[in-house]
């Protein structure tokens, strides 16, 4: 696991990783045929259904809306309005997919790798447990175990590393699969309402994950002294930092 | 990767949308449906009036309306709740577009840390006296990003 660090990464991986940015960053929405490379243009919309039909002066109005239906409450509203949310989770969860098929994480992997250390107090050898703790709880605290076992990290850059993990866990498929169908919210004229994209959204947790991984290194320094040694001033409880 | 059979891009894209499927069917659907139960319950017993009056003035610093709280609640417990969360009180007309703006990289940075603890410090072995300060960590974590977002738009 720890030996991949070096592992070549192609052209195309880095190609893979700057396309995956733009598609969810909402840049080319809007932009003609650009927007074909839009996730938001290509998640389209539904269509729409009459609500309401009114005679008035100026003759027949109709009012329109969506599968979900106009002025439900409950558990019955919830259960038809997580339907329209649907397709959104499978579209960008298919995207996601072939993204990193194509090796946008690896890219992301090698970028980070010579980051960790100044940014995180973590060693480069975690790069790959970083990123596939951005997909899975799970396989990342697995591959965490195993380097910490392995002897490769310390208990405390272990103990960092844990932090960085435990906030905005599994960041990108959580993100991804309901996170993106907030930017999906429209008005009544249909127009989309939720500034920013997920992508953005998406870079914001990333570096609050770092500042969370230091300030619990802050956290360390305060109550068990610096780097390795043991605490011995348990009594000064240096609470949050 | 290079050795083995080619898929097709299609076949790619498919077995991502049925993971995708598989989410939203058994973690979406049950978490929006709670959501929206549990919203339409504050509201029935007046509870949610109550929490935006309570709230207000801490959610005010981020540009929020109190019951905005829920939505952090509810975030704690389970990310995708929150989700169910901010988007029924969008539909109530509690929350603007831009209120969800804000608080989206929030409902992350301490979403499903009642699951995590289980899935994330269980398995790494994280002392136990780590635990509420990586907790208090997080909702700091989200704290400060909903001041950013509210600069930010």
């Amino acid at each position: 696991m720890s030996n991949s660090t070096d592992r070549k990464v192609s052209i195309g991986a880095y190609i893979a990783l700057a396309a995956a940015i733009i598609f969810f960053s909402g840049l080319l929405q809007g932009k003609g045929a650009l927007s074909v490379f839009d996730f938001n243009t290509l998640n389209g919309s539904f269509g729409t259904m009459a609500n309401a039909v009114t005679e008035s002066a100026d003759g027949i109005n109709v009012t329109t809306t969506t599968m979900r239906g106009a002025g439900g409450f409950g558990a019955r509203d919830g259960f038809m309005f997580a339907l329209t949310l649907v397709p959104t989770v499978m579209f960008a969860m298919g995207m996601i997919a072939v993204f990193e098929h194509y090796g946008a994480l690896e890219a992301a992997r090698k970028l980070l790798t010579p980051l960790l250390r100044p940014l995180a107090s973590i060693p480069g050898s975690t790069g790959m447990a970083l990123i596939a703790s951005l997909q899975s709880t799970d396989a990342g605290s697995a591959m965490t175990r195993q380097l910490a076992d392995d002897g490769e990290l310390t208990k405390r850059e272990t103990d960092i590393f844990a932090m960085f993990q435990f906030t905005a866990g599994a960041t990108i498929v959580n993100a991804f699969s309901s996170g993106a169908v907030l930017y999906t919210l429209t008005n009544s004229a249909g127009e989309s309402v939720v500034p920013t994209s997920i992508a953005f959204a998406v870079g914001i947790m990333f570096i609050f994950k770092f500042v969370g991984a230091n300030l619990f290194k802050l956290y360390l320094n305060l109550t068990e002294g610096k780097a390795g040694k043991k605490a011995v001033e348990t009594a000064i409880e240096g609470e949050k930092a | 990767m290079s050795t083995a059979k080619k898929p097709m891009i299609t076949d790619i894209f498919v077995a991502g949308a049925k993971k995708g499927w598989i989410i939203a069917s058994t973690s979406t659907v049950p978490n929006v449906l709670m959501a929206f139960v549990i919203i339409a319950a504050l509201q029935l017993t007046g509870a949610l009036e109550l929490m935006g009056n309570v709230f207000s003035p801490v959610m005010a610093v981020f540009g929020l309306p109190g019951e905005a709280a829920a939505v952090l609640i509810g975030a704690w417990m389970s990310m995708g709740g929150a989700v169910g969360v901010a988007i029924s009180l969008f539909d109530a007309g509690i929350m603007t577009g831009e209120h969800i703006a804000i608080m989206v990289p929030a409902i992350y940075l301490m979403g499903s840390q009642v699951q995590y603890l289980g899935r994330i410090l269980g398995p790494i072995g994280t002392e136990g006296r780590y635990i509420p300060v990586m907790i208090v960590i997080s909702v700091i974590n989200a704290f400060a990003s909903m001041l950013l977002m509210n600069i930010i738009i």
